[in-house]
């Protein structure tokens, strides 16, 4: 309210002056409000804000202005608001849901609600028909959019055929006419159809054509017959009429014109179509060309009005042309007559000429089968011959063949019987020989047993050498090893063993299983072994007590304790390292060179690990000995 | 005997110790081990004690317990290696 006021008041002016003046000059300023109103009816409804500056002027000096604006913006307000009061109570009484309604609206609807309703079904009216016809319009285009709109719109097949009639319609005006004559013509085609065609008789054919050629003439006829009748039937009545009622009819209907002369021509009219009395006449093309221009001239003189001038001349007319129509039927009988004379004439000829060349046919025939009989035999003939002559040449041919083989036979027979013959020969001799040098042959047996004994022999010799080589090569190995004070490679002597034993299976593995270390530098002897021992020995005395896991404390306490120990004497028993050493030293001593490896094997530990190289030493002696062993049984 | 003796050893003795002189080899290495440590500790107290402590005679002892207490551990460690050694390879 306050904001309506203060633009109220701006309207009119900033001046705060305004208000003060607005009281004395009421109906200037209340214009002046109605004006700024006005100004501000876009923003809102500023009429009824401005009112209250009205209210205020009608309680202080004008009176009757503001009153009367105040009365009519109050009647303005009022008159819709009346109305919903009692609407609203009757709809509430009926249906409480029809309460905001406003009244104005209710009022316009009536008004407008047949008319919406009209307009909606006119535009939809409209629209179908447009839809419609455009629908029908692009299926003329489109055939994709012909076949939807004719499978899914109602009436739409119909509408689209009707168009397509149309334009065909459109196109081909003739096509219907000449549609409708066809027919008649096949249906005349059918009729000849079956009499018509060619065939092969002669006499027939004539007979065929001619009754063709009369039928066609008799349907002429009566085509132009049917034709003349009305033309000629109706004018023969009146013709006749003409000349008997003339004077009474030319009298009845002309009577307006003229009275006495105007009877003929008044006559002529229907008469001028009577002229084609030529019945008959109607055959000939030219009688008919005249009846049509004489009826051409009649209608012509009708139309002039001139028959009482040109009717004598155009009876005479008549007269002639039905005396030429006789003329030429006479013509036309006497032409036929003639025809049909000829024709009989030619028919006869033909019949005589038909005979005749059946007969030339025949005749020729007759000829050509004497012809060909004589060809067929002379045929016969030659081929029989020809086949005589193969025959012959292939009996000739089959002899040869069997003499050939019969001779081959004969040979064959010849070369076995020389066959036999010599190994008869061969037996006989052989048994002679036989019977003379079978002792010779026992004398050759007894030779070659001999050679074998003696190389049986010469065999045992060679192993006896053999053995001997072998076991010269044994000694010398064994002397190499045992003669030498220290250890010496012994390679040379085991090639020469080799080289010897070179086929032994035996001997080669054993030599086989020598260390190569051991022949390559030589095995050390007993003495040497037993001197290695007692060194070895005092070490492994020395780590004799040492515990599993030793430190520095454990060494230096079991080096000073071996020095007190005591020492075993003989084959001292227990598993201790000092009683397993004092064994091995008195197999050593005793020679036993295995058994004290063994011993050695069983140490445990720091002792074991310091009497390895010992151990290899002893197994590498020991391995040469069964090698040698080996080979010396083998040579003894 | 020696010199014939002496010929083969060499070539084994560069290649691989004998198995019999294996320990003593190491006794000989943790020997030469602790003197050479013992005389370096001995050596720097004896110069520790010059320059530092007016020239008293403990930090020269205890340098050469240090250099004795490191040789003495290596070598105990040297000779427990040995052994699992031992035991890891007949195994």
């Amino acid at each position: 309210m306050l904001r309506s006021s203060l633009r109220s008041v701006r309207a009119v002016g900033n001046a705060p002056i305004a208000s003060a003046v607005s009281r004395q000059w009421q109906p200037a300023i209340t214009s002046f409000v109605r004006v700024a109103g006005r100004r501000f009816y876009a923003d809102e409804k500023r009429i009824d804000d401005s009112k209250l500056p009205k209210s205020e002027t009608t309680t202080s000096v004008a009176s009757e202005l503001p009153s009367l604006k105040t009365e009519s913006q109050v009647a303005s307000k009022d008159v819709p608001l009346t109305p919903p009061e009692p609407e609203a109570i009757a709809s509430s009484a009926a249906t409480g849901a029809k309460l905001p309604t406003p009244p104005p609206t209710p009022v316009k609807k009536k008004k407008g609600f047949f008319r919406r309703l009209r307009n909606l079904v006119l535009t939809l009216m409209i629209l179908g028909t447009v839809t419609f016809g455009g629908g029908v319009a692009y299926s003329r285009i489109s055939d994709n959019f012909h076949d939807f709109f004719t499978e899914y719109v109602p009436f739409g097949e119909q509408a689209v055929l009707y168009f397509e009639e149309l334009d065909l319609k459109k196109r081909y005006p003739r096509s219907l006419s000449g549609s409708s004559s066809r027919p008649k013509d096949t249906g005349a085609e059918v009729k000849i159809a079956p009499q018509s065609g060619a065939s092969w008789r002669v006499a027939d054919s004539g007979e065929r054509t001619s009754s063709a050629v009369g039928k066609s003439s008799s349907k002429k006829e009566t085509k132009s017959k049917g034709e003349s009748k009305p033309v000629s039937e109706a004018p023969a009545k009146p013709a006749e009429k003409i000349i008997e009622s003339a004077p009474t009819k030319q009298t009845t209907s002309v009577g307006s014109y003229k009275a006495p002369e105007v009877d003929e021509p008044s006559r002529f009219p229907p008469a001028s179509p009577i002229d084609p009395l030529t019945v008959k006449d109607a055959e000939d093309p030219v009688v008919q060309d005249l009846v049509k221009m004489l009826n051409d001239i009649i209608t012509v003189v009708n139309a002039d009005n001139a028959d009482d001038r040109f009717s004598s001349t155009i009876g005479k007319a008549k007269n002639e042309l039905n005396k030429i129509g006789s003329k030429i039927r006479a013509l036309k009988t006497q032409a036929e007559e003639e025809a049909a004379s000829q024709v009989a004439s030619r028919v006869n000829e033909f019949d005589s000429a038909a005979n005749e060349l059946v007969s030339r046919v025949e005749k020729a025939l007759i000829a050509q089968e004497s012809a060909w009989r004589e060809e067929f035999e002379a045929e016969i003939k030659r081929l029989h011959e020809t086949y005589n002559s193969r025959i012959q040449t292939e009996m000739e041919r089959e002899k040869l063949v069997h003499e050939q083989k019969l001779t081959n036979k004969l040979l064959e027979q010849a070369v076995q019987l020389k066959r036999q013959f010599q190994s008869e020969i061969k037996n006989s001799v052989e048994a002679e020989r036989q019977g003379r040098l079978g002792r010779l042959d026992q004398l050759s047996g007894a030779i070659k047993e001999l050679e074998q004994l003696t190389t049986g022999w010469n065999d045992v010799v060679d192993m006896n050498l053999k053995t001997q080589q072998l076991h010269v090569a044994v000694e010398a190995v064994r002397a190499s090893l045992e003669d030498t004070e220290h250890p010496r490679p012994f390679v040379r002597e085991l090639v020469a063993l080799r080289s010897i034993a070179s086929d032994d299976d035996v001997v080669n593995a054993a030599i086989a299983s020598i260390n190569p270390t051991a022949y390559q530098r030589g095995i050390s002897n007993p003495s040497q072994l037993i001197d290695r021992f007692r060194r070895v020995a005092s070490e492994v005395r020395k780590a004799s007590l040492l515990p599993e896991d030793a430190g520095v404390a454990s060494h230096a306490s079991s080096w000073v304790l071996s020095k007190v120990m005591f020492k075993k004497q003989g084959l001292a028993a227990g598993d201790d390292v000092e009683s397993i050493l004092t064994r091995t030293q008195t197999y050593l001593e005793e020679g036993d060179l295995d058994s004290a490896a063994r011993e050695m094997n069983g140490l445990q530990g720091w002792a074991k690990t310091l009497s390895k190289d010992w151990l290899g030493e002893v197994r590498k002696v020991l391995e040469v000995q069964q090698a040698l062993d080996v080979s010396c049984t083998l040579s003894i | 005997m020696s010199d014939t003796t002496s010929v083969p050893r060499p070539s084994s003795a560069v290649s691989r110790p004998v198995s019999e002189a294996l320990l003593n080899e190491k006794w000989d290495r943790c020997l030469s081990n602790m003197l050479i440590k013992s005389t370096l500790g001995l050596g720097f107290g004896v110069v520790f004690s010059v320059l530092l402590f007016k020239r008293r005679a403990w930090p020269a002892f205890v340098g050469v317990g240090f250099g004795a207490g490191r040789a003495y551990e290596e070598c105990n460690w040297s000779l427990k290696q040995a052994s699992r050694d031992l035991k890891r390879t007949p195994a």
